[in-house]
């Protein structure tokens, strides 16, 4: 019955971490205003963690540079599982209009297995909240796996 | 009378601790018989007095002895006297015990130091000193005593005079540590010229009825003089040098039984050589005094960024507790100001022991430079956090027991006495108790908790015999808070009668009907309510703590909670690094300098006050002591 | 026969009501409601109400991660014991005229017992050695020291004012200051005690470290502060004893303030209670929150030592000449 209700709950608290990899802060706003009260992800659970470490879902934007490679990958680590990847936006998918600058190391999925992508650029807060809510959807079908 | 007749105790209890001081000068060359002569004389002298428990404590018996049997004749006393009742063997007691686990840590604490001999003399000389003080019958060997113990102290304040600042610390002491001595030496000459005797029951009976110009300045100045030597405000500077310099094992001594030298000096100066404890205004004085003790030295202690500095500091904060508690003359202030001397000296005790023990591994007691020791020294941050949780007043640890005996004492006296101002001493000592729990808990965080500097990475557990010593005022301070009531009961209570009652000191001095054929209107034992208003069962609440976190554990274990990654092998991977914002094993401690800026901000004016005021200059602290003296005197005058 | 009884209706207190389940189910509750309220009074939808059960639940599901840098039988101790020590106070308290385990601690005592489960947080949040912990914990400590002191005077009025009344001059056990308030109408409809509830009711997010006075748990400055590194059951451990705080604050002004409006009948001065903690909950705490930004710490600092220690103290001066 526990296990039951502790993967039933995983699908229903996703609490984000959101993690700016050079981003042009489009994406940082956008997601920002996906938990105002015109869109309230809060309604389906979502949070923003101020900490990696309360995290479930991890949300990167920007096209990973080169400076913060090794952040963004340490951070990510730093998430307890069960956890899940959500790049937004087009930058860390294909870098975006930064790809083949010298000083970019995306996409991220060359490092780390992303689950979500929310492509966009940027994204409509409406595509976000699918997106997440699909990442909420994977949390919850790898937290199954755990057992 | 036979040799071994319990009359005979506090004699030799004294006696073996000067004996131990000469034989160990004579014989103490190797280091296994200065160390075996040394325990001998503390646990000895340990012995003596808990064996006086029940005849003093239980019985109420007085024990009043002369010196080569030189009973007092023709109505004067003229023989050498010691006098032991039950508030006497209560601070004899305290004395011994902390010489006893004081010399236990000394052992393994001191083998890196040099002239070892000396300093066991000295340790015995102190010992005997402070035991002479307070078992003494008789007011000029008093201040003889006094005089040993305070040049021992700064004599010990100076041993590692390699240290930085321990000569300048002994200097200070011995300056203002003299202007105490000599002003109690002339009250003593003051009171004798008055009354033509020395002995204390005898002025007891002569004084109080007879309050001249003169006895009243040999008050102030035998008030003065004890005062500098429990450290209370205004000379509270000198014993944050002192404990710095220190060792550890002296520092014990210094906070945990010199200070209560002058406080008993203090509670017997006011409530039986003068029995003026019943006036309003010298209340007002006592508590006034504690109050402006307590409040100071706490926030003292709050902007300090040394170890023991910082205790000492707490250990003034603390004594001004007693002097308040003691100062509000019931039943329940003295007897919670008394129940809060012992547990002073036990957690006190157990910090500057645990402080020597981060000292004797890390050779530094400075709060910025430390961190983490927990994972290295396990034992002595599990003993220490009993220390810290005691001197918080953290349930249920001693330290609150008493603590909130004398809330409870305060507030009483302040609805008694229909005096408001009493409200305010309440609230004082309440918001000074947090502020103490704030200052440990800074201690906490960046000595024993938080990130390990490399440098500290070879940190070992400090050897047995320091643990034990720990362990032994550890073990104190937890039953001294689960028990209350037998602590007041059989040691407290007795004491705090025995203070009170002037005639029964008098009588079983000078013989029965001395006192009622000498003074006019001879002081009653005075009836006082030992209640407190208020409830507290520790040992129910330990026990529903127990159920309650018994339950919560096996929850939690069934739930799986001991299942945890973590790290292992040499090298820390990314995941078990701690969250720096992504970077790498960044060494980001913080550290104890400037911890808690949300107080200090607004009380930013206050700190540079009093940043100011204490320059470190010895003139200061000297002129301070004598612009004390001189509001003592005229203080006195005024109301007496 | 009569003990094994008795020892069982002491284990039903510990484990069923006022114990473990009533504090689990209404503290969460408490806090979903109060997360509710927020969402709705921002013009939003909000989480369900049984939001914080989920996110209890999910954080037991949860990979616990111990720092290397963590001591880990502290960082592991430290929430249980908070909580324990959580569930005896609220064991203590009185609900109008029933108390579980009375006789054990009077008020001065409470205040103190309301330290260790806030200095349990502190020793968890130390010993995982995180700087942000630090940072949240030099935060935290002073955000106590500024609730201290319009607490102890909150307490001190009443103590005087109860005992005024009773002809004893002190009252400080909480079962008289319930058993005065049933007999007399509650406290908080004594003219002079009016300033003293408001301090109280102040005191409330305070102490719970909700907004404004939240600065100790910052999430977007310090990472949420004392919590930064602790992850999985630890950190459900603590989620569940921030929501018990909330219960136990406001039960202790309900039991302080509003005590004799119960009926004598358990079941039913439970619901009342419930209510009432619900509603103080309501006003303090979500609407609070709802109205203000977070305060700097020095600011709650100052705000508490003059505005509600302010406060605190015309009730005491009230008290003290029997008005």
């Amino acid at each position: 019955m526990f296990k039951k209700l502790i993967e039933e709950s995983t699908g229903k608290s996703p609490w984000l971490f959101h993690i700016n990899a050079g981003s042009c802060n489009g994406c940082d706003i956008e997601l920002v205003s996906v938990l105002t009260p015109r869109y309230d992800a809060e309604r389906l659970g979502f949070q923003l963690a101020g900490s990696p470490r309360h995290a479930d879902i991890v949300v990167v934007t920007g096209p990973i540079t080169r400076q913060s490679l090794n952040r963004v990958l340490r951070t990510i680590e730093q998430v307890p599982e069960p956890r899940c990847i959500v790049t937004m936006g087009s930058c860390p998918q294909s870098g975006n209009v930064f790809r083949g600058s010298y000083a970019i190391a995306g996409p991220l999925s060359k490092y780390v297995h992303v689950d979500v992508d929310v492509a966009g650029c940027t994204p409509k807060p409406e595509a976000v909240i699918d997106g997440l809510a699909l990442a909420a959807k994977i949390l919850q079908e790898k937290r199954r796996a755990m057992n | 009378m036979s040799m071994l007749s319990y009359q005979h105790f506090p004699i030799y209890a004294i006696l073996v601790l000067f004996l131990g001081a000469f034989v160990i000068t004579a014989f103490g060359r190797k280091p296994t018989v200065r160390h075996i002569v040394a325990m001998l004389c503390a646990s000895c002298s340990l012995l003596l007095l808990l064996a006086l428990i029940t005849p003093v404590m239980l019985r109420g018996e007085t024990i009043a002895y002369w010196l080569g049997n030189r009973v007092p004749a023709g109505g004067y006393a003229i023989g050498i006297a010691l006098e032991v009742d039950a508030l006497n063997l209560f601070f004899g007691l305290l004395v011994t015990l902390a010489l006893f686990v004081s010399t236990l840590y000394s052992l393994q604490y001191m083998t890196r130091d040099e002239h070892q001999g000396e300093y066991y003399t000295l340790l015995m000389l102190l010992g005997g000193g402070v035991l002479g003080m307070v078992l003494s019958g008789d007011i000029f060997n008093m201040y003889v005593m006094v005089e040993i113990l305070t040049f021992s102290a700064v004599a010990l304040t100076a041993f590692r005079s390699k240290v930085y600042g321990a000569l300048e610390a002994a200097f200070k002491y011995l300056v203002v540590g003299s202007i105490g001595s000599t002003c109690i030496l002339a009250g003593v000459i003051m009171l004798y010229a008055q009354a033509h005797t020395l002995n204390f029951a005898q002025l007891s009976a002569l004084i109080p009825g007879n309050m001249t110009p003169a006895t009243k300045v040999a008050f102030a100045l035998l008030l003065v003089g004890f005062a500098t030597k429990s450290f209370i405000v205004p000379f509270h500077p000198l014993a944050a040098d002192a404990h710095g310099a220190a060792p550890a094992s002296i520092s014990v001594l210094i906070s945990g039984v010199l200070t209560k030298s002058g406080l008993y000096g203090i509670i017997r100066l006011v409530y039986m050589l003068f029995g003026t404890m019943q006036l309003g205004s010298i209340q007002l004085m006592l508590v006034f005094v504690g109050s402006v003790s307590m409040f100071v030295c706490v926030t003292m202690a709050l902007a300090q960024h040394d170890f023991k500095r910082l205790l000492a500091f707490h250990s003034i904060s603390q004594i001004g507790y007693v002097l308040t508690a003691v100062g509000l003359a019931t039943g329940l202030g003295l007897s919670a100001g008394l129940y809060h001397a012992m547990n002073h000296t036990l957690f006190k005790g157990l910090l500057f022991l645990a402080a020597g023990a981060v000292l004797h591994e890390t050779g530094t007691t400075d709060l910025d430079k430390l961190g983490g020791l927990s994972k290295r020294m396990p034992h002595t941050t599990v003993l220490f956090l009993i220390g810290a949780f005691s001197i918080s007043g953290i349930p249920p640890f001693n330290g609150f027991a008493s603590k909130w005996m004398i809330y409870q004492a305060t507030y009483q006296k302040a609805v008694e006495s229909g005096n408001i101002g009493y409200v305010l001493v309440t609230v004082v000592a309440l918001v000074t108790s947090t502020l103490t729990l704030a200052s440990f808990v800074k201690v906490t965080q960046s000595v024993f908790f938080g990130q390990l500097p490399k440098e500290l990475e070879n940190v070992k557990e400090v050897p047995i015999g320091m643990r034990l010593a720990m362990g032994v005022f550890a073990l104190l301070c937890v039953l001294t808070g689960l028990f209350p009531n037998l602590v007041t009961t059989y040691l407290t209570e007795p004491a705090s009668r025995a203070a009170l009652d002037a005639l029964g000191y008098i009588n079983s001095m000078m013989g029965a009907g001395y006192a009622e054929s000498v003074m006019a209107n001879p002081p009653a034992a005075l009836a006082v309510n030992f209640a407190a208003s208020g409830v507290w069962a520790p040992v129910n609440w330990l026990l529903l703590l127990c159920v309650t976190l018994l339950g919560v554990t096996v929850v939690a274990s069934l739930g799986k909670y001991e299942s945890v990654s973590e790290h292992s092998g040499e090298r820390v991977s990314a995941k078990y690094q701690l969250f720096y914002g992504g970077e790498e094993n960044w060494d980001a401690q913080v550290g104890g300098g400037d911890m808690f800026w949300g107080f200090k901000h607004n009380w930013r004016h206050y700190f540079s006050f009093m940043h100011d005021l204490h320059s470190g200059i010895v003139n200061d602290y000297a002129q301070w002591a004598l612009v004390a003296l001189a509001l003592a005197v005229v203080y006195l005058q005024i109301v007496l | 026969m009569t003990t094994i009884l008795n020892a069982l209706l002491y284990l039903g207190y510990i484990l069923i009501y006022p114990g473990f389940l009533f504090c689990f189910f209404i503290g969460l509750l408490l806090c979903g409601i109060d997360r509710k309220l927020v969402a709705r009074m921002q013009k939003r939808v909000g989480p369900p109400i049984l939001q914080p059960f989920y996110d209890f639940f999910k954080l037991l599901g949860k990979e616990t991660i111990i720092p290397a840098a963590a001591n880990r039988t502290v960082y592991l101790l430290a929430p249980l014991l908070g909580l324990a020590a959580l569930v005896t106070i609220q064991l203590m308290v009185p609900v109008f005229g029933f108390t579980a385990f009375s006789g054990m601690a009077d008020v001065i005592v409470i205040l103190y017992l309301l330290l260790i489960p806030a200095l349990a947080t502190i020793m968890g949040a130390a010993a995982s050695g995180s700087p942000y912990a630090g940072v949240g914990l030099s935060r935290e400590m002073v955000t106590i020291l500024a609730c201290e002191l319009p607490l102890l005077m909150v307490l001190l009025a009443i103590a005087k004012s109860v005992g005024n009344a009773m002809g004893t001059g002190l009252c400080f056990s909480l079962s008289e200051i319930a058993a005065y308030q049933s007999a007399h109408g509650s406290l908080l409809f004594h003219p002079s005690m009016i300033p003293a509830a408001l301090a109280f009711l102040l005191v409330i997010p305070g102490e719970t470290g909700s907004h404004p006075f939240d600065a100790a748990e910052a999430e977007t400055e310090i990472c949420e502060g004392m919590l930064a590194e602790y992850s999985g059951k630890p950190l459900g451990v603590y989620k569940l004893s921030h929501a018990i705080k909330l219960l136990t604050m406001t039960s202790l002004f309900v039991a302080l303030f509003l005590g004799g409006l119960g009926t004598g009948i358990v079941v039913l001065d439970a619901v009342i209670q419930v209510a009432l903690c619900t509603v103080v909950t309501v006003i303090m705490i979500s609407f609070v929150h709802a109205i203000t930004a977070r305060l700097r710490i020095e600011q709650i600092f100052k705000f508490y030592w003059t505005a509600v220690a302010g406060l605190a103290l015309i009730s005491l001066v009230l008290a003290w000449f029997g008005l």
